[in-house]
């Protein structure tokens, strides 16, 4: 029974791969123009329709002994010990692959409107040759300026990787599966395993918007969008280090009649406390470039200093400024490095 | 005769996968045995200990300790019983990175308030009890060392200090020697042989090797797929018995 579960994998990606290229040839054939490209409900129809079709030639191709790509990537290992080696042209997988790489790249081509004649350009090319001028005689009357900015901004990713650790430190032992036992438990596992995903998968951008909105443009909405990220980010990997922790030293705590804090405090604690200041040094890294992004929408900051000389095509002091950037990521990074290397 | 200090009235243990390691298990044990459970690997020994000190709930029968049922009680009963029956493991669950001393006091903990022990508050009666058992298993010179770099057998010691700073009226042991070298091995049975006669503690050891049950054992219980297959002393057991629990063409292992 649950070893055909894969089936489902299987059928579901073929059907999907079916439908897609399907809709390319669609596409090639009648020269769809905007007004029908936009026809949201028709193509939906026409997509699945194509993913039934696909299903159902899955399941044929796979009935006859023909390996569809779904089959070889989903198959169970027990299936994949007996299957025989092929080279890849003869199979019929093989061929699926090439034709979705293939037609996918062409399509790229074709979407993001790909052109090596804008790129040879004259007149575009000149402009470029300008704006490097600009940015490699950098201005450095606007240093100390830069300088002061660079500092808001690593503080501010200071700030939010500080306030996330204590919440983000809390939560995973909630977001933790083998801590999280009893039926009320997983609930609250998979509850805040969504959440976090949720707010994870907003890019801190739109969080930085948000907060902007909420509390004023400026560095603090920087700190709070930054802070969000991280606590969720931190969550994840610190329940992630407390799953793979060992049942040995849990057991030996539990068996002394220690309560569930006492549990967590003294089997498992010293047993992630390492890799957690490890992602957190890794994330104050991850949140200094953030930061700069953040800076570009309001968040304060120099990403704030780098929009407002950006936008009046200030070159010479734009080179400044991502003079000064480049010098700190470099250097937060080899820092980090180091000391996530000493901590292992 | 007195009263048992463990009654096990048809235990039965299913994991939630559907596997069924004890199927209806009764013995009873009198205060100051020394009880060893054999059996191959698979056969529920582990699954038996924990459904005593309730690590693992089971899933029906009654487990009756100084005559009260404790098989289905919950929360701080639990940790109650966990504290009067303490248990040493097979790879000794130790805090690796924490000294022997703390590890021993964390005998202490259910005696403790959570927020005390969590930040290190242990009365001085703690430290002096730590101190005494540590010295009890001959190692009271390694306290202020880091648990993982002793010794296997060293380690085995910090783990029965452990248990006994709880206090408990029941030691488990889950092969306790079963990760250690053969020389090593006496020593730690040496000391939980004499925990006890000494301190008059009753124990209930699971062992592989028979040489071992002869030597230590007042009384031998044999488990195969989850059902006592043999009950009665170390003397009694020949090697038709052996066959039988171990399987026939088994040769016993020695060590000496
Ligand atoms: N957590 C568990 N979940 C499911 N099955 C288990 C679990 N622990 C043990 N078992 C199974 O229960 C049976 C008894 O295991 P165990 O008590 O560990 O035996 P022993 O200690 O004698 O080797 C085995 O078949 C084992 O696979
Ligand atoms: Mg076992």
């Amino acid at each position: 029974m649950n070893q055909n579960g894969y089936v489902w994998k299987r059928t579901i990606f073929d059907s999907l791969m079916f439908a897609y290229l399907l809709c390319v040839v669609l596409v090639v054939i009648f020269d769809p123009d905007q007004k029908e490209l936009l026809d949201l409900e028709q193509n939906f129809q026409v997509f699945l329709f194509g993913t039934v079709i696909g299903a159902g030639l899955s399941f044929l191709l796979n009935k006859k002994g023909w390996k569809t790509l779904g089959e070889m990537i989903f198959e169970p290992p027990f299936k994949k010990a007996h299957a025989e080696e092929e080279t890849f042209w003869k199979t019929l997988s093989g061929w699926q692959l090439v034709i979705f790489v293939g037609v996918t790249f062409v399509v790229g081509l074709v979407v993001t409107r790909f052109s090596i004649y804008e790129l040879l350009d004259e007149d575009g090319f000149a402009g470029a040759m300008r704006l490097f001028k600009g940015l490699v005689n950098p201005n450095l009357a606007i240093l100390p300026k830069a300088v002061l900015n660079i500092v808001e901004t690593i503080f501010m990713a200071f700030m939010a990787t500080i306030l996330a650790i204590p919440i983000a430190f809390v939560l995973s032992f909630f977001a933790a599966k083998n801590i999280m036992t009893s039926r009320t438990g997983f609930a609250i596992y998979i509850s805040l395993r969504t959440l976090m995903n949720v707010s994870r998968s907003i890019e801190a951008v739109i969080w930085a918007i948000i907060f902007s909105v909420w509390v004023g443009i400026g560095t603090f909405a920087g700190v709070l969008a930054l802070m969000i990220h991280s606590i969720a980010s931190l969550t994840k990997q610190y329940s992630e280090i407390v799953e793979t922790v060992s049942e040995g030293p849990i057991e030996g705590i539990q068996s002394t009649g220690a309560t569930k804090l006492q549990t967590i405090w003294f089997a498992i604690v010293p047993q992630v406390i390492l890799p957690y200041i490890s992602f957190t040094v890794y994330r104050w890294d991850i949140n200094i470039r953030m930061a700069t992004i953040i800076g570009l929408v309001g968040g304060g900051g120099i990403g704030t200093m780098l929009i407002q000389y950006l936008g009046q095509a200030m070159w010479p002091e734009v080179g400044t400024i991502i003079m000064v950037i480049a010098f700190v990521v470099w250097f937060m990074d080899t820092a980090s490095a180091y000391l996530r290397e000493a901590l292992k | 005769m007195t009263e048992p200090i463990l009654q096990i009235r048809n235990l039965v243990k299913t994991y939630p996968n559907g596997t069924q390691a004890l199927k209806g298990v009764s013995f009873d044990v009198q205060k100051g045995e020394f009880l060893v459970i054999i059996g191959l690997s698979g056969s529920g020994k582990s699954t038996l200990l924990r459904c005593i000190n309730r690590l693992h709930d089971p899933t029906s029968g009654e487990v009756l300790f100084n005559g009260r049922d404790i098989s289905q009680v919950q929360g701080e009963e639990v940790r109650t019983i966990r504290r009067k029956i303490a248990m040493i493991f097979q790879h000794f669950n130790l805090i690796p990175r924490h000294t022997v001393m703390s590890n021993v006091l964390m005998g202490r903990l259910g005696f403790t308030g959570t927020v005390k022990s969590i930040f290190g508050f242990f009365s001085d009666q703690d430290k002096n009890s730590a101190m005494k058992y540590l010295e009890l298993v001959g190692i009271k010179e390694k306290a202020k060392m880091r648990a993982d770099n002793l010794s296997g057998g060293q380690q085995q010691r910090v783990a029965i200090a452990r248990a006994l700073t709880q206090n408990p009226e029941i030691l488990l042991a889950d092969e306790p020697v079963a990760s250690l070298d053969p020389a090593t091995c006496h020593t730690v049975m040496d000391y939980l042989r004499e925990v006890n006669k000494e301190l008059g503690i009753t124990i209930i050891a699971n062992l592989h090797f028979l040489s071992l049950v002869r030597e230590y054992a007042t009384r031998v219980i044999a488990l195969k797929g989850g059902e006592i297959v043999y009950q009665g002393s170390p003397k009694d057991i020949d090697e038709a018995w052996f066959e039988r629990i171990y399987g026939v063409g088994t040769k016993d292992i020695r060590i000496n």
